[in-house]
């Protein structure tokens, strides 16, 4: 393994793998912060022709968290397919990217490999791609999955409705639904985000939304967004719950700050495959994000793109039904701008297909971070574009509990329209039965929640 | 047959006619717009207010400050919704940007610190020089503050000056009354510029103070700049982490009041002092009736969403 380059003359040499992971990212505040970022666009370059000629057998070998420290880095590497695995390991990191590119790769060869992938492989194969080749690799990867509905099937673009209320209003958040699903949202998931992470309130917001859902016979599933721990309790007290819940770290160290491993995961995901009240085979639901390992200093000295992916290696052992990061909320000091956050959405997009997950995305910002409306409107087109499998849906793109700006109730439609996609083929029949939506337009109540009992 | 069926048969010689005009690339690649039409003004749909409210709109506001039953032309928002929206982030933009002055702590009774950060671009990007203090500041608060003490106040910008220089003085005063009426030794009266919250640990260390209670500007909200939080934390010293603390946040004039959250406050430094501990070790269930919201989730009204733009006829 060489781990050195020359760029006009002069030699750029690193001394481990994780540093020219490190080093080859583009410029992220959050790399800064961690003090390991490429010193300059050359060296920056430098880093990325070593790690061209690296081996996916080189990158195995490396993990950024070593085996011995990490139960991630143990799980990936010890479920890791190992027939898969053969066909790709020898291939370089650039010859990987020119792989995936190929028009004759088509999305179930790439299926085909992805239980072969390390996180630390998607992760480098992300690194020597520009925003372009992110999408139209990310646009080719193909992952179905299905609870009480279909998501993911090509020409399809789905949406979370999060009616969150500072105070778990009842009232409040299913008025919020109500106006939602008026606009075609919510085919992915009705999912809360709740102000108090206790068993009952969780249980209420849920009893809520399952009443709503049946008495109107909407196909989509429903969530609250509390911990883990909260939800399984929540389980305990009887209540329905198609979907279960948890935000995901990229370390064994940060998904402590979580109160989380994988045991834990592991147990509540078995209560839930017992318990819940959702068909299909998929039925977790994960939130990730870059930067939120070095938050709780627990990076390891690791770059926060290659963290991310690591998120979605433990995210696939669930086999989940959703998987979104959340690219900008975080705030300015992990993902400093429009362009960072951008390039962030587009690369977890891409991985996260990559390593066979249903990558949604939350499109972002926090209004400290130097992100502007427009931008984050261009991004929802280029997360469509790219065959992002769902996005936020919030009234006004505003969330009144988390007070941060997401993508609206309008923003759906008005994407779809644009790139001529369609909900879930189950949510679509009914938009069509209530009127709400005729065919691919809007229809005669469309943004009328008095459709909605 | 009528006129206008006559017109729309393709006669022979148009046909031969487009054909040419096509080979010779001259042919226009859009047919003609049709006539000028009347075109109607649509429908009025307004941001909402009391007077023009839809029905779903006016019961919803009752329970949510969501923006909801706005209406829609085509997929987008209309042109009213645009501009209230627009109102509303470049409020919470300002307030993000807007650096509290240099004099202004000491025109308002207190010592002024500041940070390691050195510009507000740095600050965004630095949290961790916004968590301790510059060595000028630490010099300043060795030769002038008040040690020993129970507890040390310290007001600073965080996320929004404007709600420091807003409510600020307000919550201080009133917090600082509250200390002094149950008797305890109150430090000198602070305020720190580019400040995070954890520079609480090291003021209150350098101080000796037996709590120490950091009331600054919080991450706005659309539309609203003027939001304060709270973070107290018993024994202040380097290496205190969130789970450490206990806060309070929403502190304006539409959320919970200054003097209201100062008596909150100085309840759970009285929690702290005797208890000798904070954060989520903190037994708040003796004083919940005498918290109030401040530690409860009883049901509160939301809060009103005001139009912020008026054109002037």
């Amino acid at each position: 393994m060489r781990l050195s380059a020359t760029i006009r003359g002069s030699t750029y040499s690193f001394t481990s793998v994780k540093e020219v992971l490190a080093k080859a990212n583009p410029p992220k505040s959050g790399d800064d912060l961690a003090g390991i970022s490429a010193r300059d666009a050359v060296e920056r370059v430098a880093a990325r022709a070593v790690l061209s000629e690296l081996t996916l057998n080189d990158l195995r070998e490396n993990p950024v968290v070593p085996y011995d420290e990490d139960e991630l880095t143990r799980m990936v590497e010890d479920t890791l397919d190992a027939t898969a695995f053969s066909a790709v390991r020898s291939l370089t990191v650039g010859q990987f990217r020119e792989w995936l590119l190929e028009t004759k790769t088509t999305g179930a060869l790439i299926r085909s490999i992805s239980p072969g992938l390390t996180p630390e492989m998607s992760a480098a194969v992300a690194k020597l791609m520009s925003n372009l080749d992110l999408m139209v690799a990310g646009a080719k990867c193909e992952v179905v999955v299905r609870a009480n509905s279909t998501l993911g099937l090509p020409g399809r673009f789905s949406s979370r409705l999060q009616p969150n209320h500072p105070t778990d209003d009842v009232d409040g958040i299913l008025y919020s639904t109500r106006e939602g699903l008026s606009y075609g949202c919510g085919d992915a998931v009705i999912g809360v985000n709740p102000a108090t992470d206790t068993p009952e309130s969780t249980a209420e917001i849920l009893q809520a939304l399952h009443a709503l859902r049946t008495r109107n016979k909407i196909p989509t599933q429903h969530c609250v967004l509390s911990h883990i721990t909260v939800q399984m309790k929540a389980l305990d007290l009887g209540c329905p719950m198609d979907l279960m819940f948890q935000s995901l770290s990229g370390s064994e160290k940060g998904n402590r700050a979580f109160g989380i491993s994988i045991a834990l995961v592991d147990e509540a995901s078995e209560k839930m495959r017992a318990r819940r009240s959702s068909a299909g085979p998929n039925f977790m639901y994960f939130e990730t994000g870059q930067g939120s390992a070095l938050s709780s200093a627990a990076h390891h000295g690791a770059d926060q793109v290659t963290l991310e992916a690591r998120c979605y290696g433990f995210a696939r052992r669930y086999k989940p039904f959703l998987v979104n990061t959340v690219v900008g909320f975080i705030g300015p000091e992990y993902l400093e701008d429009g362009q960072q956050i951008t390039r962030a959405g587009l690369e977890d997009h891409f991985m996260g297909k990559l390593l066979g997950l249903p990558m949604g995305c939350d499109a972002c910002f926090t209004y400290h971070s130097s992100m502007s409306q427009n931008e984050v409107e261009c991004l929802q087109v280029l997360m469509g574009a790219a065959g992002c499998t769902y996005l936020m849906s919030l009234p006004v793109g505003d969330d009144i509990m988390l007070n941060y700006q997401s993508t609206s109730f309008h923003d759906i439609p008005s994407v779809r329209m644009l790139l001529g996609k369609r909900p879930t083929p189950e949510f679509d029949a009914w938009l069509s039965a209530t009127g709400i939506m005729d065919g691919d337009k809007p229809g005669e109540r469309f943004g009328d929640p008095g459709v909605i009992r | 047959m009528t006129r206008a069926e006559a017109v729309e048969l393709p006669s022979r010689t148009r046909t031969l006619m487009a054909q040419l005009r096509r080979e010779l690339g001259n042919d226009e690649p859009l047919p003609p717009p049709p006539p000028v039409a009347t075109i109607p003004p649509p429908p009025q749909r307004v941001f909402p207010s009391p007077h023009r409210r839809t029905g779903f709109a006016e019961k919803a506001a009752a329970h949510t400050t969501a923006l909801l039953g706005i209406g829609q032309v085509g997929t987008r928002y209309a042109t009213d919704v645009v501009l209230q929206f627009q109102a509303e982030l470049a409020v919470a933009h300002e307030a993000v940007a807007t650096v509290l002055p240099e004099d202004w702590a000491a025109k308002h009774g207190c010592l002024p610190l500041v940070s390691r950060v050195t510009s507000h671009h740095e600050f965004l990007l630095r949290p961790d020089l916004g968590r301790r203090l510059s060595d000028e500041s630490l010099e300043l608060l060795r030769r002038e503050a008040r040690r020993g003490i129970d507890v040390q106040p310290i007001l600073a910008d965080g996320l929004s000056a404007v709600a420091t220089m807003g409510a600020g003085p307000a919550l201080m005063g009133a917090f600082i009354a509250e200390c002094e009426k149950r008797g305890w030794k109150v430090g000198t009266p602070l305020c720190a510029r580019f400040a995070r919250v954890w520079l609480e640990d090291d003021v209150g260390q350098e101080v000796g103070a037996k709590v120490a209670a950091i009331l600054l500007g919080e991450r706005p909200g659309l539309g609203t700049g003027d939001g304060l939080s709270a973070y107290l934390v018993y024994d202040p010293r380097l290496g205190k982490t969130d789970g450490d603390r206990n806060m309070m946040s929403n502190i304006h004039e539409r959320g919970t009041p200054p003097a209201e959250a100062a008596r909150r406050l100085a309840i759970l430094v009285g929690a702290m002092l005797e208890q000798k501990r904070s954060g989520v070790s903190l037994d708040l269930a003796p004083m919940v009736a005498e918290l109030g919201e401040a530690a409860g989730t009883g049901y509160r009204a939301p809060q009103k969403r005001v139009r912020l733009v008026e054109v002037n006829r």
